[in-house]
């Protein structure tokens, strides 16, 4: 029953590895763009297509550093002051999806996919 | 024994009077934070937000946690009976959909006068675990909606209940569902678990159980880095991992409290009473055989 129960694990750690990971690998991304300076996003409304991979990149224009965080799209990536980041996201489906800086409680910022 | 019996009660009551006043310090917060806009709040991770009922959360890519996860079980028919295990987790989510967690487990066992169990004083690593995350239905602005698969098999070297030295292999099979019913503030939160187990006695015996059951969570966002809630548990027990040997069940009741301390640390407290038991054979209230009278939970993580 022991080795059962091991075989169980084993099968379900392999069903899991086969699940689709990132499914948004095999398409290519579009990209936008946005700029943080004086502790604010640049522009705070960004837009993109439904069903497509996302690259945000994020250009740190402040002479700190900043993470670009969400919740809703499950990414944080901290970026060096004077520096930019690339943050990849899977394809979304349309709505509405908010980002901050981690650091700077006033920073906000939204992704609205259509 | 009634001495014991005596200050077992005491002791409950007195635990079961601070769960009071902490949810009246809580609820206080909550006239004050009120007025707050929930619309300027950040969206809340909801895995840790309705005790222990899990949310669907899986963190974001690149995330990493450690975390100590403790569980305390009170209270047996007779005699005095606690015990707690402790899980020391690391936690990591690789991809926006697959968040991987393992650890080691620690144990205490504080037994005495409880029928069929050994008397018992014990602390000692009982065991590991490792736990699979997938996250199958994703919330956006559009749908509340957000579901969980998750698997996670255990391995003890110290049974959960006695304390005895065993072999016990588990392997906890969960779907972690969770709606927001209102933005950024109430949420509900549902559980269906199916935790088959197999463990070999040190006399050579092998046991086969498990647990079924569901549970339902309401969690209400008092503040932007407070959450307080309460939960339902429906649980019952299998001789048998097929389901096919029904032994009894129970309704366990209580309530829950998160707080985020900083953006990167928080905790998360609850607990349970049984209102509601019964054992299959023995026509007695509540079922302290198979489950036990009361349970606590007391999580800290901190991300990094």
């Amino acid at each position: 029953m022991l080795i059962t129960m091991r075989k169980l694990t084993l099968v379900a750690i392999c069903a899991i590895a086969m699940l689709p990971l990132s499914p948004s690998q095999a398409q290519q991304a579009t990209e936008v763009q946005v700029s943080y300076s004086n502790g604010q996003f640049q522009p705070s409304e960004l837009r993109a297509p439904a069903d497509k991979p996302i690259a945000v990149r994020v250009k740190n224009l402040d002479a700190k550093a900043m993470e670009f965080e969400s919740k809703s799209l499950r990414v944080e990536k901290v970026v060096a002051a004077k520096s930019e980041g690339v943050i990849n996201v899977r394809a979304l489906k349309p709505g509405r999806y908010e980002f901050y800086d981690d650091f700077n409680e006033k920073a906000r910022g939204a992704l609205v996919v259509q | 024994m009634a001495m014991r019996v005596k200050t077992m009660r005491k002791w409950v009551g007195q635990r079961q009077s601070l769960g009071l006043l902490l949810s009246c310090v809580v609820f206080g917060c909550a006239g004050s934070a009120r007025a707050e806009d929930a619309n300027s709040w950040k969206d809340i991770e909801t895995k840790y937000i309705f005790g222990f009922t899990t949310g669907s959360g899986i963190g974001l890519e690149g995330e990493k946690e450690f975390t100590v996860d403790s569980i305390g079980r009170f209270g047996k028919r007779d005699g005095h009976y606690a015990a707690t295990e402790t899980k020391y987790e690391f936690e990591f989510t690789p991809t926006q959909f697959i968040q991987i967690e393992f650890g080691a487990l620690g144990s205490t066992h504080n037994i005495g006068g409880v029928a069929d169990l050994d008397d018992r004083s014990q602390v000692a690593l009982s065991g590991a675990f490792a736990e699979f995350r997938y996250l199958a239905i994703e919330r956006t602005s559009s749908n509340p909606l957000a579901v969980t698969l998750a698997v996670e098999p255990t391995v003890r070297r110290i049974d959960e209940t006695s304390g005895e030295r065993v072999r016990n292999f588990e392997f906890e099979t969960t779907i972690n569902a969770d709606l927001e019913l209102m933005r950024n503030r109430l949420y509900a939160g549902f559980n269906l678990l199916y935790e088959p187990e197999v463990t070999r006695t040190a006399m050579g015996d092998t046991l086969r159980e498990a647990n079924f059951g569901g549970s339902a969570a309401l969690s209400l966002r008092i503040a932007s880095n407070i959450v307080v809630g309460g939960e339902v548990w429906y649980l019952r027990h299998y001789d048998s991992i097929g389901l096919s040997e029904f032994t009894g069940d129970a309704v366990m009741l209580g309530p829950t409290l998160y707080i985020a301390f900083t953006p990167k640390m928080f905790m998360t407290a609850a607990w349970n009473t049984q209102v509601w038991g019964r054992e299959i054979g023995n026509p007695v209230s509540l079922n302290l055989a198979e489950f036990q009278r009361n349970r606590a939970r007391l999580k800290f993580a901190v991300e990094f």
